[in-house]
């Protein structure tokens, strides 16, 4: 039995929230794609930003977009605060491990106001400044308990100087698809056997992969035609050449390792397939 | 832009007609009334035929839409169309910011209730369309939106019947919209029903 490489692209809202000053915005700052000026947080209490990742599975490939949403820390604006958090399914909470109160406050207020808001959703506990702060100082202690007790993952980082930042986000990210992971099948999906049935499950793949369905079988149908593959008596190397074209439009639509990959896979389904 | 033209041919056409006539019927000196007056009744009936041709254009075509967002209300892009290429814009980013300020002046103007419908700059308009699982944006910069904004209420309930209980709650796979890209086209196109 032979396995198949799918693909999934999920678009995951993220928000980052803590007290003021913690440094929320210089986390995301070097790490994620950013359009709008920091003045945007002070004036309507949000930025938005985004970060790309690529996560592998067995049989599965990930496509991550990650919409962080840079949220005013001051606690007097919670209703500002409660709209943008409508939605999140991750959240990075950030303390300042040079001023103990901003870690506590994180249990006493950011962690209740999020359960409130969106229940609970997969999170991950930052100690900023760690460059700046005593191995054994307090606002560490009390991060790392705040941690095991929630049993959230904790990360002492630092933006000046980039430490476990990147860790954060690809910890966040894993959390955030383990649900997607979790309900695939545990075996591999059985493939067809015939070539007829080959050719069906590749086009109904290649337009799931696509998006969008009404291009994607315009691209099938000039494909199949340009290799004259007769679609109720198809031949292999009619459907191989027919498979190269699909694997440039996915070059396109999707990336070169992914299109690589799916060509890969299809040839060999084709090449084992009965008739 | 071909619509312009259109529009513009019929007014010229509609004014010509009518000064050629009314030189006719009142500059030439006709023998007897019957005839001046079957030339002035021959220049309505043409300028009358020409205002309603020009109203049928105006009312046949549509509004054009310069880009469309179909976003979650909680800011996450679902998709985009437009009509021109800007390198230089986020999509996915535009789409959180535009959420953004929609709950800023919501919150800000709490005690008026309801939702922002419409945000004008320069030459340009945005509608927004709302339903429980999806708002559409769309930008436009022409004129003549209620035909745009009957379309959109139209779609936002088409889209939140087909594919609202997947939306509620939406897991973030974009995989679960196949389909909407039909749809939305045809608001695009301004052919929606």
């Amino acid at each position: 039995m032979r396995s198949w490489m799918e693909l999934k692209e999920l678009l995951k809202k993220v928000v980052l929230l803590g007290d003021g000053a913690v440094g929320k915005t210089s986390l995301t700052a070097r790490y994620v794609v950013n359009k709008f000026d920091d003045k945007y947080i002070a004036t309507i209490g949000t930025k938005v930003s985004k970060k790309d990742m690529q996560l592998t599975k067995p049989n599965l490939i990930i496509n991550l977009r990650m919409m962080i949403w840079d949220i005013l820390g001051q606690k007097e604006y919670s209703k500002i605060r409660t709209a943008s958090l409508s939605g999140a399914q991750g959240v990075i909470l950030v303390g300042d491990l040079t001023r103990p109160e901003t870690v506590k406050s994180l249990e006493a207020f950011w962690i209740p106001e999020i359960e409130a808001a969106v229940g609970k959703v997969p999170t991950v506990l930052v100690g900023n400044k760690c460059d700046l702060a005593d191995k054994g100082s307090m606002a560490i202690t009390v991060l790392e308990s705040i941690g095991q007790n929630l049993e959230y993952p904790t990360f002492l980082a630092s933006a000046k100087t980039g430490e476990n930042v990147e860790n954060a986000f690809a910890t966040l990210g894993e959390m955030l698809v383990a649900e997607v992971v979790a309900s695939r099948p545990k075996g591999a999906e059985e493939l067809p056997q015939t070539l007829s049935e080959a050719v069906d499950f590749i086009i109904q793949d290649f337009c799931a992969q696509y998006g969008d369905l009404e291009k994607a079988m315009l691209i099938v149908q000039h494909q199949f035609e340009e290799a004259g593959v007769d679609i109720r008596k198809p031949s292999k190397d009619a459907v191989l050449q027919a498979l190269e074209g699909l694997a440039k439009a996915e070059e396109l639509s999707l990336t070169k390792t992914v299109a690589a990959v799916n060509l890969e896979e299809r040839q060999r389904m084709v090449i084992l397939a009965k008739g | 832009m071909q619509r312009d033209v259109k529009i513009e041919t019929l007014i010229v056409m509609s004014m010509c007609v009518f000064v050629a006539l009314a030189v006719t019927a009142f500059v030439v000196p006709f023998e007897d009334d019957n005839t001046r007056i079957f030339f002035v009744a021959l220049a309505a009936v043409l300028v009358s035929i020409n205002v309603a041709g020009f109203f049928m254009v105006w009312k046949a075509s549509p509004t054009i839409i310069d880009e469309i967002f179909l976003m979650t209300p909680d800011g996450r892009l679902l998709k985009h169309y437009t009509r021109r290429l800007k390198p230089d814009q986020d999509d996915d980013i535009l789409a959180g910011m535009l959420t953004a300020v929609q709950n800023f002046i919501k919150e800000s103007f709490e005690e008026a209730g309801g939702r922002l419908k419409e945000i004008r700059f320069e030459n340009y308009d945005i509608f927004i369309s709302h339903s429980k699982s999806i708002v559409i944006a769309a930008i436009i910069s022409t004129k003549k939106p209620e035909k745009l904004r009957i379309q959109m209420r139209l779609v936002t309930e088409d889209i939140e019947k087909h594919f609202g209980h997947k939306l509620t709650n939406w897991g973030g796979d974009k995989s679960d919209l196949v389909g909407v890209d039909i749809i939305m086209k045809k608001l695009l196109a301004g052919k929606y029903r």
